[in-house]
């Protein structure tokens, strides 16, 4: 350490240290989640919008199915007295066909909601992208 | 029916519980194994144990009781029990799941931060789990009776004592092996006979049952009554069976949210499947076994079919291979509801710091079963497919609410939660008590029979009532809850609390 001040003889360049640095941070959505600033409460009642949504889908639907036959064969009786190869209509629908019904509902359900949730996972992790194709 | 084949085919479904249990204790050490069995279990075992596991007494022997005495009608009740576990997969499964909580009681306290709400749902986990229980060990005590000859008693205590020591020794890890086994165990049960019952009735020249209009159609009766009953039986099962504290320990044993939906989804199948046959039973049980109905022992229809319709060694054979599904059915739910019941309450009495949480799970589950054993050898015997609708009706009034509106609703807070609780809890809770005691007759009895079409509207709308009123008391993370409970977990996310 010298107590003498140090001379400069060359140019000096000067400059403002504040253009030098990035114009904004770039943000992730991870963060704005983990913190729960506005956007990162925008992402998440999204999604789970689109999932209750997807849900209330398949309540409806089951609504006007399932919960519409009673009605149904209170009101029809040319449905309870249909009959193929010998056996009445209802119980083909009720012992059988509600099912098969049932099970493809829960199905397209399924994908719909796996598929939501991938998108979401791109939105928040875009570099996932390349792990899973 | 020959007592001896009866006697062995239950034996060896006892012994193949006690051994596959035991085969469980080898591998289970810590509490993770007992509670959740490590959480490692993969879909198609998981679901195969859940099936295993939900079709008790009331699906394996209720359905067809109930089909030959009262026809179409009847046929609501499996549809429910299977609906009820689309509801589960579309609301609960997997958010359930990434909650990351043991038992109901914890997830109310996850959500809700009250240790209030806890103590309420561990009281309902214990009171549906009686509800349920009772009419499996007077199934039990039915089936061995019409079986050996026994009196009741005998098969109600074997199950009770073969459920606590498969829960003592090996906790839930053992628990999902048995019920796997056992879901497979009753659909062959039911499904084999149903060939040879099939070709006695071709062979027999195909009758017809001979039945009231009434029996055919569903409504024969037609009449508001009906409608009420039959809206209510659906509200109790397709809301009830997200609540029923069994089926909801076993979505925490799934790895992730992922496979909990996709364990749903083959649930759904295997019930589907399985529901096909008790109809069979019941529709032949009209035409050949009609007479069970006046003597008030529909619900061993099963039972009786082969030595009536087959008859000789195969008629035995196959009568054994339904008393084994039988006497399976009544171990796997016992086991799982015990198992679940347990393990709310060891949790309890462990928090209080006197004994370790598996001694505290093992005091539990031989404590649980005390009641409604005591009750299966006292209480009058009701049909057991209607007798599980009071279990179904309590969840779907308590529980129902609390999950769902948990979930998808940040507006939920304790003192809602508690309302809504005990609301639903005392309806649903106080009409099982005044049908079995008091047998109320017309539309009050009917009410009290069939509590589900008001009790879950009023535990709704007390939740959601309260809720709003104490809007000030939401928890103050709930956002961070949300979070938690719908982000996918391959996530990077924050998801303390």
């Amino acid at each position: 350490m010298t107590d003498e001040p140090r001379v400069y003889t060359g140019r000096v360049r000067v400059t403002n240290p504040l253009t030098s640095a990035p114009a904004h941070v770039r943000r992730s959505v991870q963060q704005e989640i983990d913190e729960s600033t506005g956007v990162g409460e925008v992402y998440m009642r999204s999604l789970i919008r689109s999932q209750l949504r997807a849900a209330l889908t398949v309540t409806t639907t089951l609504i006007l199915s399932i919960g519409a036959l009673p009605l149904v064969f209170l009101a029809f009786d040319s449905v309870t007295e249909f009959t193929i190869s010998g056996i009445p209509l209802p119980w083909i629908v009720l012992g059988v066909l509600v099912y098969p019904a049932l099970l493809l509902l829960g199905w397209v359900y399924l994908r719909q909601v796996e598929r939501a949730e991938q998108d979401f996972t791109e939105l928040v992790e875009p570099q996932r992208q390349d792990d899973s194709s | 029916m020959n007592a001896t084949y009866g006697i062995v085919a239950i034996t060896l479904v006892a012994l193949a519980t006690l051994a596959i249990g035991a085969f469980g204790l080898r591998v289970s050490r810590t509490t993770s194994d007992f509670y959740v069995a490590s959480r490692s279990v993969s879909p198609v075992l998981n679901s195969s144990a859940i099936g295993g596991e939900y079709l008790s007494a009331a699906s394996f022997l209720g359905v067809a009781g109930l089909v030959l005495a009262h026809g179409a009608d009847m046929l609501w009740y499996p549809i429910g029990w299977t609906t009820g576990y689309l509801l589960l997969l579309v609301f609960v499964a997997a958010p359930l799941r990434r909650s990351g909580a043991y038992t109901i009681p914890d997830f109310a306290q996850v959500r809700l931060q009250s240790v209030g709400v806890r103590r309420i749902a561990t009281l309902l986990v214990v009171g549906v789990g009686w509800l349920y229980l009772m009419p499996q060990f007077q199934g039990a005590g039915l089936t061995m009776r019409t079986v050996t000859g026994a009196p009741g008693w005998v098969g109600t205590v074997l199950v009770a004592v073969i459920v606590v020591i498969n829960v003592v020794s090996g906790g839930m890890r053992s628990i999902t092996f048995v019920q796997a086994f056992q879901y497979w165990l009753k659909l062959t049960a039911l499904l084999v006979p149903v060939f040879f019952l099939l070709h006695a009735w071709t062979s027999d020249g195909q009758p017809s049952p001979v039945a009231p209009d009434a029996w055919f159609a569903p409504f024969g009766e037609s009449d508001a009554m009906g409608l009420y009953a039959t809206y209510s039986v659906l509200i109790a099962t397709f809301l009830g069976t997200m609540g029923l504290p069994h089926v909801v320990v076993r979505f925490y044993t799934n790895p992730d949210g992922h496979a909990a939906r996709r364990t749903t989804l083959i649930v759904l199948a295997l019930l589907g499947g399985f529901y096909l046959l008790p109809t069979i039973y019941g529709v032949l049980g009209r035409i050949y076994a009609s007479d069970l109905i006046s003597a008030g022992r529909a619900d061993a229809v099963v039972l009786e079919l082969p030595s009536r319709m087959v008859g000789g060694t195969t008629g035995e054979l196959l009568g054994a291979l339904l008393t084994a599904g039988a006497f399976g059915a009544f171990l796997s739910t016992s086991s799982g509801l015990t198992m679940s019941i347990a393990g709310v309450v060891g949790q309890g009495l462990a928090r209080t710091g006197a004994i370790s949480t598996i001694t505290g799970l093992r005091l539990a589950a031989v404590g649980c079963v005390m009641v409604p054993l005591v009750l299966a050898l006292t209480a009058d015997r009701l049909p057991v497919a209607n007798s599980v609708t009071f279990a179904f009706a309590l969840a779907a009034s308590t529980f129902c609410p609390l999950l769902v509106l948990g979930i998808w609703w940040r507006g939920l807070t304790a003192k809602g939660a508690i309302a809504g609780l005990i609301g639903g809890g005392l309806c649903a809770g106080v009409a099982p008590v005044l049908t079995i005691a008091r047998q109320p007759e017309g539309w009050f009895g009917l009410l009290m029979s069939q509590p589900a079409a008001w009790s879950v509207p009023v535990g709704f709308a007390l939740m959601v009532g309260v809720s709003l009123l104490t809007r000030a008391d939401i928890p103050t993370n709930v956002a961070r809850t949300m979070v938690r409970l719908h982000t996918p977990e391959r996530l990077d996310v924050d998801r303390r609390f």
